[in-house]
């Protein structure tokens, strides 16, 4: 059969086979009575985001707008590694000096492949689940970018945090081309159902969660009410 | 368990190739696996683990039912109107750069892709995961090609190291253990001196494919979702193997079956909730990939999609059978079925076992093949309770058992058939009270003899033998209710 001999049958078949189901519920009206919207505050959903990615095992600190190239320059140092790739537009303050840095001007998989670590952005996070979304933009960096290197370190505002991921899809707007949702690092449990972090994607994810929702209400931040975490 | 450590061990208990067309039927095939403790205990194992977590993330979640209802509900949007959304699907894949191709079986689906894979002069592709390329044979047609099949998915290496077959939708080696890993990586990888623990075997397969993942330059993919409103496709994923494939080689070329469609993206946020609670029990499984077309400078510049009906679309004309499309792959009737966790899956002689395989393979059939397979279960129901699509798989399960009882009861073969025979000789009984009353009564002389005192017949003789083999029958009473009416009205004063 012709390629679109198959096309045309295939789609007679299910015309033919749907033909009864004209009077059922239309799109827009179909049962959606699950929880959309999150009830905890601010403080709760990040002690929640902190408690799943740290189930996880994936590292998690916070810090204020003012401290973040400090905090960055810190992690990096941590991780006892020293070549990072980076996306093409993150904030020039955010490449801490003392470490060599590729900028992703069109890498190849084998330059990327041989750096220790990577910095990004994420679009949002999803606190329920300990998901990091990434759009992909120029600041989250191509897919390739937060794949190989072993070691991913990802800086989060605070107000890019939601707690379902409903309320993700609601801030979402237009539907991305590209999206990957991150929960932990790279697991399998297809031995015995033991969990083994890091198979092919990176092992290592550490956060830097920037209290930027502080901002407005620095008296708050002073009283060190959110300090907990 | 450490005594299989060593030696050569055989993990595989039924045919080596996962085909309902050459399958034993499910109880001849299942015989030899009841006697395999070391799988049985492997498959105990992993289920108990799986349904354990799955139950404590879903008791967790306070809306659990309205998303299983609002699932069921947009899974049964999509397939009556299952013709507009592919096509929807097609315009915007095709507008972001992808080619859409469209297979009404499994050898025209085989045919394209192989002819595509030609045309990337491929020695070898690198897979992830799909149990949909398994479904239509894919890669010992690969093979015959002369293109090598690469499987990345940590289970899938094993089986495939192995010489074995999957046995599970998600957990497709489960029926593996360590020591049976490192016995296969060893051999196969050439490691002599690795260790059996998970650790140092996951460690083996990350360095094993490593460069593949970077020198392959096509890969095959299932789908776990197609958006239709954007034309995008959906992989979800624990290991990282799906989004290297997906990302670095040069095309990519995706199969999935025309249920898989959704209408919007945003009704993943229906489905990504259900999904890996049932599937691993997890809130979230590690990678979810979602990609549209081609993207310029990101991933793979070549991408097609190949929609297989297969069967599927004959599924979709039955009002009763219809629900069985909702499937999302998730596994969790696997793990719940009291049949399933005692015979593992490759009793069912298809890539799909359990619940939904007992329901979806004889269909794939036309059950012209695996006719045993609607019987593969004790109607329990504990497959539906745990649906996150809310299939009545039992419902399904008795409308198949019927057709194929209508199919055989018409062949020429089982005119003389002891159980038909039976059925027809009943047939004319039930329709007459007289001849009703006489076979009551002629019953009850033939089998006084085999009753014992406690009421009960737990042998026969000859043909009978076949019901009192594995369950025993209750003897006729001394007095039906019409005699004792009779005798009662009479005795009235």
């Amino acid at each position: 059969m012709s390629a679109t001999g198959s096309r045309q049958s295939i789609l007679a078949r299910i015309r033919s086979a749907t033909a009864d189901s004209a009077s059922t519920t239309p799109y827009a009206s179909l049962p959606r009575n699950y929880t959309h919207s999150g009830s905890q505050p601010t403080a709760a959903v990040l002690h929640l985001l902190a408690e799943r990615l740290r189930e996880y095992d994936a590292d998690l600190i916070e810090c204020s707008p003012a401290d973040l190239a400090a905090c960055i320059a810190d992690r990096l140092a941590a991780s006892g590694r020293h070549k990072f790739v980076a996306p093409t537009d993150l904030p020039a303050a955010w490449l801490a000096p003392g470490f060599d840095w590729l900028i992703d001007h069109n890498l190849t998989h084998h330059q990327i492949e041989l750096c220790d670590g990577v910095l990004t952005a994420a679009f949002a996070a999803i606190a329920d689940s300990g998901t990091i979304v990434l759009h992909h933009s120029s600041t989250e960096g191509r897919r390739v970018l937060t794949l190989l290197p072993d070691w991913h370190l990802c800086i989060l505002r605070a107000t890019q945090v939601v707690e379902t991921l409903p309320e993700y899809f609601s801030r979402c707007g237009h539907p991305p081309a590209l999206v990957t949702f991150i929960s932990g690092p790279s697991a399998t449990a297809d031995i015995e159902m033991t969990r083994i972090k890091g198979v092919h994607g990176p092992r290592f994810l550490n956060v830097i969660l920037v209290r930027d929702d502080l901002q407005s209400v620095p008296h708050h931040y002073e009283a060190g009410s959110h300090e907990q975490l | 368990m450490s005594g299989a450590a060593g030696g050569s061990i055989a993990t595989r208990s039924s045919d080596p190739v996962l085909d309902p067309v050459r399958a034993l039927p499910f109880p001849e095939a299942a015989l030899p696996i009841l006697h395999n403790t070391q799988l049985r205990t492997n498959v105990a194992h992993a289920t108990d683990i799986i349904q354990a977590k799955r139950a404590r993330l879903v008791q967790e979640k306070s809306d659990w039912q309205a998303l299983r209802t609002a699932a069921a509900a947009i899974r049964d949007n999509v397939l009556q109107n299952l013709g507009d959304y592919l096509e929807q699907f097609e315009t915007n894949c095709i507008a972001a750069g992808g080619f859409v191709h469209w297979a009404t079986d499994a050898d025209e689906a085989r045919r394209i892709i192989l002819d595509l894979l030609r045309d990337e002069n491929a020695s070898e592709v690198i897979k992830i995961k799909t149990m949909t390329s398994a479904e239509i044979q894919l890669n010992p047609a690969l093979e015959a090609a002369g293109i090598h099949p690469v499987e990345t998915d940590l289970a899938e290496l094993i089986l495939q190291l192995g010489d074995d077959e999957p046995s599970h939708i998600v957990v497709p080696a489960l029926h593996v253990n360590r020591f049976q890993v490192r016995e296969i990586f060893a051999r196969r990888m050439g490691l002599p001196n690795l260790a059996d623990d998970p650790q140092a075997l996951t460690a083996a397969a990350r360095a094993h494919l490593r460069k593949k993942f970077l020198s392959v330059p096509a890969a095959i993919s299932g789908a776990n979702f197609l958006i239709a409103e954007t034309g995008s496709v959906s992989i979800v994923e624990s290991e990282g193997n799906g989004r290297m494939c997906l990302t670095l080689p040069r095309t990519l070329i995706t199969l999935a079956g025309i249920e898989k469609v959704l209408p919007r993206y945003r009704d993943l946020e229906v489905m990504l909730q259900i999904l890996a609670r049932s599937a691993t029990g997890e809130r979230m499984n590690p990678y979810t990939s979602l990609w549209t077309g081609v993207v310029p400078n990101d991933g793979p510049q070549r991408f097609h999609v190949v929609l297989l009906d297969n069967g599927r679309s004959s599924i979709l004309a039955r009002p009763v059978e219809r629900q069985t499309l909702r499937c999302i792959r998730c596994a969790a009737c696997q793990n719940a079925c009291p049949v399933y966790r005692q015979t593992g899956g490759h009793a069912y002689g298809s890539v799909y076992g359990g619940p939904i395989g007992a329901i979806l393979t004889p269909q794939l059939m036309h059950l012209e093949h695996a006719q045993s397979l609607p019987y593969a279960s004790s109607l329990c129901g504990a497959c539906y309770e745990v649906c996150p699509v809310k299939i009545n798989i039992p419902e399904v399960l008795i409308e198949l058992r019927a057709q194929v009882t209508d199919i055989e009861r018409k062949q020429a073969t089982r005119v003389f058939d002891p159980m038909y025979l039976g059925m027809r000789v009943a047939n004319t009984i039930f329709s007459s009270a007289g001849l009703f009353h006489l076979a009551q009564r002629l019953g009850r002389i033939a089998l006084a003899p085999f009753t014992r005192k406690d009421g009960w017949i737990h042998s026969l003789p000859s043909l009978g033998s076949r019901w009192t083999v594995s369950r025993d029958l209750r003897g006729l009473s001394k007095q039906t209710f019409r005699d004792w009416w009779s005798v009662r009205q009479k005795e009235k004063p």
